[in-house]
């Protein structure tokens, strides 16, 4: 009974209004809401009632993420393919959402970080608010950008989905409204109003209905004044490098002709984090630039599985059971000239090895041109 | 009744004047059937087979990663027309654009190129990994645009390589860095308005003056001008100059200078006369341009006098005495042009074949049964043969591609001839090959394939000049032929073995083959070999035979090469196709046991075998019965049967990423949308 609480339900006509409802952890998706999520997304889809789906948050985030202490435990018991259904079942809601036949709204008044993006960027509609934080803090934590992230990061323009992804760059409401992975911004205090006319779809085409009402209550917000948006130049210039090491280096050089906070933060950002999750999360960026999102999403479970499975490197677990109150990571390998061509190679590898391992099954879909091409 | 049938008969008349509909049976459904719905290839074929993965790095050969960063590079940048249809991404030159328009973003994107670090290292490194990185990259422009790639080919390439090898130490420092940079934009001025690939014949003229220690370089002539100079038109700077050397009176022969054409501010120089070659059938985001030079005067210095030089006071030095080698010396470093266009012509034929192939796995037309479903393009046997044998040629050229950039990049002075001559081989051969792959693509593709946004058509325009640039293929096929000739001819005087031009086959016993065969023997790796050598082996014979009987009754060589031009052609092509089925052969033998083994194996039979059906020789000087030839015509068409489950596989083993390819390699219906008009 927890999921059902965890995710509520409104009916409105033919509005579903879901809410995320687990405050305390910011919403932190766990197993359950997950299953819960698809379960919910699959039937309103076969419903002929049902047109809008609605999904947002309770209390101050929208969603934190996945949930991956109970992941984390299993890794350190040496259980990491319970782990392993764990994202498989977050990777096909993920895949479910980016080809979803009806319209999903997603209300990120709040935080959205990791799991969060992933069961929100892939819908159609994305709505900002001034209290958005969004982030993909995973290369501090060992992880990589996953749930899809290296299909809608390398859609975003020039290489600032290699920034945000590399440095796991907080951006707000204005920004993300800016680059694209928000469709529209709405002040959070006419979220209320704006709900209430979206349950006022009739029998006119959602996608134009719900396009027609968000276009009206949408706001063009100001950039703040130090927004990395500006330095798209800079961001380009230097995240178009090849290799972390290159990019790290330009920066630097960058820093040395025209220091300033914003990239001498970024050079931290960036020598906090973890060396491997660097690597593989710049190549697994770069490859979804050229894969669809079923893809993307396949290979971010490989690589998910080789991260819990740690051969190469422990950093996930390490970090997140023994490190969390140092906030002094030692990461292993520990710098990225250790972390060798090959090494990377293995990460994107079929764990032919493992008995019973198989790569991700997607969820067969229906509506054929849309399958394999996201909203973004 | 008559009057009865003329007003029947009025009744009609006025019905087709009204344009009245017949009036329709009670039990027709007026519902419409469900729409075509454009059905991904992807769902629908199988991905069993082997892995592409593996594939693309066998066929890229080198590289890849580096590949795939310059495709994201060009993919993020709003320079390179990045336009959506149908959901996707793509990324492909407006070519509506005016040839100005076309020119000034082929530059800016250049420009773009050089600030995120492209170009690093192409003149001023030096090894074989540092050249493989850069025809790495060059082969990614082209895929983008062939203007961007000739645009950068002309400058590194030629005017950077001039100065790199026909250059000293002084030109190095004072050049190579600053055309890395752009700082200086070069371009090279060989060809005349009268003379293309006969360069010795040039007729501009430079002669030395020792009062200012200068060279003063004249075109004398209206077919002396410079003519389709890359780069001459709108931006370079500077130009290598190709014109005779007068020293005293005496024609030292070609020689080569660099010339300075504009100043930093563009302004053409004095002295110089430059026009526009106008509006072309492609490549129109490059400006070619004519030169005049009247009394141009340059320094002595700026004599590339790696071969010869010209002293202070006016004499004449070179280590190479006979005008002969010299020119050959001078020559040489050009083999890069050739390699370059031989593997930018592979590449140009893949993206032809994997947006062909991919349409034929999405469209469909005409039912083979009363209100069956449509079938799929590439289930039709036609069609399979239309493209299936050219896809396989493709994958074999595409070693011999990479082939001849390993022997390029790791050449020495002894492997210099051989290069020139598989080079001159595989330019023309795969150059060809490309224009024949893309009109069958365009054609293949139906009336989608005039539409320049789906990029086969067009690509033929820009594409064609390749027969003809950095020597006429038909000139080019001569040479190898000539040089068949020669090392024959030689090695039979001296009694020596064969070593060399890859005739070492010959040593051994002419091979004999079956009567009968099989289908197991037509696929036989060696049967096929033996086949491909006694063609090569047979026609040198008779080429050398032919020649020699006429210069026994007083004709000249050149004139008896002339006479059997046809022998030459026919030998040419038998050189160059054994030179391409020994390198899938070398390729295929490097591979495991495995899927990627076996199907490399059916493309290397298919090469093989359609290579035979499409050479008369084989008919004409017996090497085949006509029994044979059609065994061979019924083992293609089963291959193809063979090849189809893995078309899908194949091309997208090519490496392209879907956004360098038209959109009718995806959804086109979704692309042509009324919602998207």
């Amino acid at each position: 009974m927890a999921s059902q609480s965890q995710v509520l339900v409104e009916d409105k006509s033919s509005v579903r209004i879901l809410t995320l409802n687990r405050p305390k952890q910011m919403n932190a998706l766990c197993s359950n809401m997950i299953t819960r999520l698809l379960q919910l997304f699959l039937a309103y889809e076969e419903d002929p009632n049902v047109k809008l789906v609605i999904l947002k948050g309770q209390g101050r985030a929208f969603c934190a993420g996945g949930d991956v202490r109970p992941v984390v435990g299993d890794i350190v018991q040496g259980k990491w393919r319970l782990g392993a259904d764990f994202f498989s079942d977050q990777y096909s809601l993920n895949y479910v959402m980016a080809t979803y036949s009806k319209v999903q709204i997603s209300i990120l008044n709040g935080i959205v970080m990791g799991g969060g993006a992933g069961v929100s960027i892939h819908g159609r509609f994305r709505i900002a608010t001034e209290k958005t934080v969004f982030a993909m803090p995973e290369t501090a934590l060992g992880l990589f950008p996953d749930v899809g992230a290296s299909y809608f990061l390398s859609r975003l323009p020039g290489f600032f989905g290699e920034y945000v992804g590399l440095t796991g760059a907080r951006l707000d409401g204005a920004e993300i409204l800016a680059c694209g992975l928000a469709t529209h911004f709405v002040p959070s205090t006419r979220l209320t109003a704006l709900e209430e006319d979206l349950c006022r779809v009739g029998s006119s085409d959602p996608v134009t209905f719900a396009e027609t009402i968000l276009n009206a209550y949408t706001q063009h917000p100001h950039l703040k004044q130090h927004s990395a948006y500006h330095r798209l130049h800079v961001i380009d210039r230097c995240f178009s490098r090849k290799t972390v090491e290159e990019i790290i280096s330009t920066l630097e050089k960058e820093a040395i002709e025209e220091p300033n906070e914003w990239i001498s933060a970024t050079i931290r950002a960036l020598e906090k984090a973890s060396p491997s999750s660097l690597k593989i999360s710049l190549r697994s960026i770069r490859e979804g630039r050229y894969q669809g999102v079923g893809q993307c999403l396949i290979r971010e479970f490989r690589m998910v599985c080789h991260v819990m499975k740690g051969e190469i490197s422990k950093d996930l677990g390490y970090r997140a059971v023994v490190i969390e109150k140092d906030k002094n990571p030692k990461w292993e390998p520990r710098g990225l000239e250790e972390m060798k061509d090959n090494m990377v190679e293995q990460y994107f590898k079929r764990m032919d090895e493992e008995k019973g391992w198989e790569d991700l099954k997607l969820p067969p879909r229906k509506a054929l041109p849309s399958s394999i091409i996201s909203k973004l | 009744m008559s009057e009865n049938r003329a007003l029947q008969r009025a009744h009609i008349l006025a019905n087709h004047i009204l344009r009245s509909p017949p009036p329709l049976p009670s039990n027709l459904s007026l519902a419409r059937e469900v729409c075509l719905q454009y059905s991904p290839p992807e769902l629908s074929e199988s991905f069993g087979g082997f892995d592409a993965k593996e594939m693309r790095r066998l066929l890229d050969g080198h590289n890849t990663e580096d590949r795939d960063w310059l495709y994201g590079l060009m993919m993020q940048s709003n320079l390179f027309n990045r336009k959506e249809r149908g959901g996707k991404l793509f990324v492909s030159p407006d070519y509506n654009q005016t040839m100005e328009q076309q020119r000034e973003i082929t530059m800016r994107r250049i420009w773009y190129l050089l600030e995120k670090g492209v170009y690093r290292g192409w003149l001023t490194d030096s090894g074989p990994e540092a050249e493989l990185r850069k025809l790495a990259l060059l082969e990614v422009c082209g895929i983008y645009d062939h203007s961007l790639s000739i645009k950068l080919g002309v400058h590194f390439f030629l005017w950077g390589n001039a100065v790199k090898f026909f250059g000293t130490k002084r030109h190095h420092e004072k050049w190579l860095k600053n055309t890395e940079d752009y700082v200086v934009k070069g371009c090279f001025a060989m060809t005349e308005l009268g003379h293309g690939s006969n360069v010795r014949g040039i007729e501009t003229v430079t002669t030395y003056d020792p009062r200012t220690g200068e060279f003063v370089i004249n075109t004398p002539c209206e077919s002396a001008q410079k003519y389709w100079i890359g780069g001459a038109a709108k931006h370079a700077t500077h130009t290598i100059v190709f014109s005779q050397l007068d020293i005293n009176g005496t024609n030292q022969g070609v020689h080569a200078f660099i010339a300075q054409i504009r100043d930093e501010d563009g302004n053409i120089c004095p002295n110089i006369r430059i026009a526009d070659c106008g509006h072309k059938i492609g490549l129109n985001g490059v400006d070619n341009g004519r030169i005049w030079f009247d009394n141009l005067r340059i320094p002595r210095e700026n004599l590339l006098n790696s071969v010869a030089d010209v002293s202070p006071d006016g004499e004449y030095v070179s280590a190479i005495k006979d005008p002969d080698q010299r020119f050959g010396a001078f020559m040489a470093p050009l083999t890069s042009g050739r390699v370059t266009i031989a593997s930018s012509a592979i590449y140009s034929a893949k993206v032809g074949l994997a947006i062909a192939l991919r349409y034929s796995l999405s469209r469909r037309a005409f039912s083979v049964k009363a209100n069956g479903p449509e079938v799929l393009l590439l289930d039709y046997p036609s069609h399979q043969r239309r493209l299936l044998p050219l896809l396989a040629k493709t994958y074999a050229m595409s070693f011999a591609a990479n082939d001849l950039k390993m022997i390029y990049v790791k050449r020495t002075p002894e492997t210099n001839k051989a290069i020139h001559v598989v080079s001159s081989g595989l330019k023309a051969v795969l150059t060809w090959h490309n224009m024949r792959t893309l009109q069958e693509c365009r054609e293949a593709v139906g009336g989608q394939g005039v539409k320049t946004e789906n990029l086969v058509g067009q690509l033929k325009g820009e594409f064609d000049v390749q027969t003809t640039f950095e020597g006429d293929n038909n000139v080019l096929m001569q040479q190898v032929s000539k040089a068949l000739f020669a090392e024959y001819v030689s090695c039979k005087k001296r009694n020596k073995p064969f070593k060399g031009l890859r005739l070492e086959h010959m040593n051994s016993a002419r091979p004999v083959l079956p009567t009968q065969l099989s289908s197991s023997t037509l696929r036989c790796s060696q049967f096929q070999k033996n086949v491909f050598c006694l063609r090569e082996r047979d026609l040198l014979e008779r080429f050398t035979s032919e020649v020699a009987q006429l210069q026994g009754r007083g004709e000249s060589r050149e004139s008896s090469f002339l006479v059997n031009h046809e022998l030459a052609e026919d030998l040419g092509k038998a050189f160059t196709e054994k030179a391409i089925l020994q390198t899938v052969l070398d390729a295929e033998a490097k591979l495991p046991t495995g899927s990627l083994k076996d199907v490399l194996g059916l493309v290397r039979s298919m090469y093989a075998l359609i290579s035979i059906e499409e050479d008369p020789s084989f008919l004409r000087y017996g090497y085949l019965s006509r029994d044979n030839v059609g065994d061979v015509r019924r083992e293609v068409s089963k291959l193809c049967g063979e090849l189809r489950p893995h078309a899908l596989a194949l091309v997208t083993s090519f490496g392209i990423p879907d956004a360098f390819l038209g959109p009718i390699a995806f959804n086109w219906v979704e692309a042509n949308a009324w919602s998207s008009v």
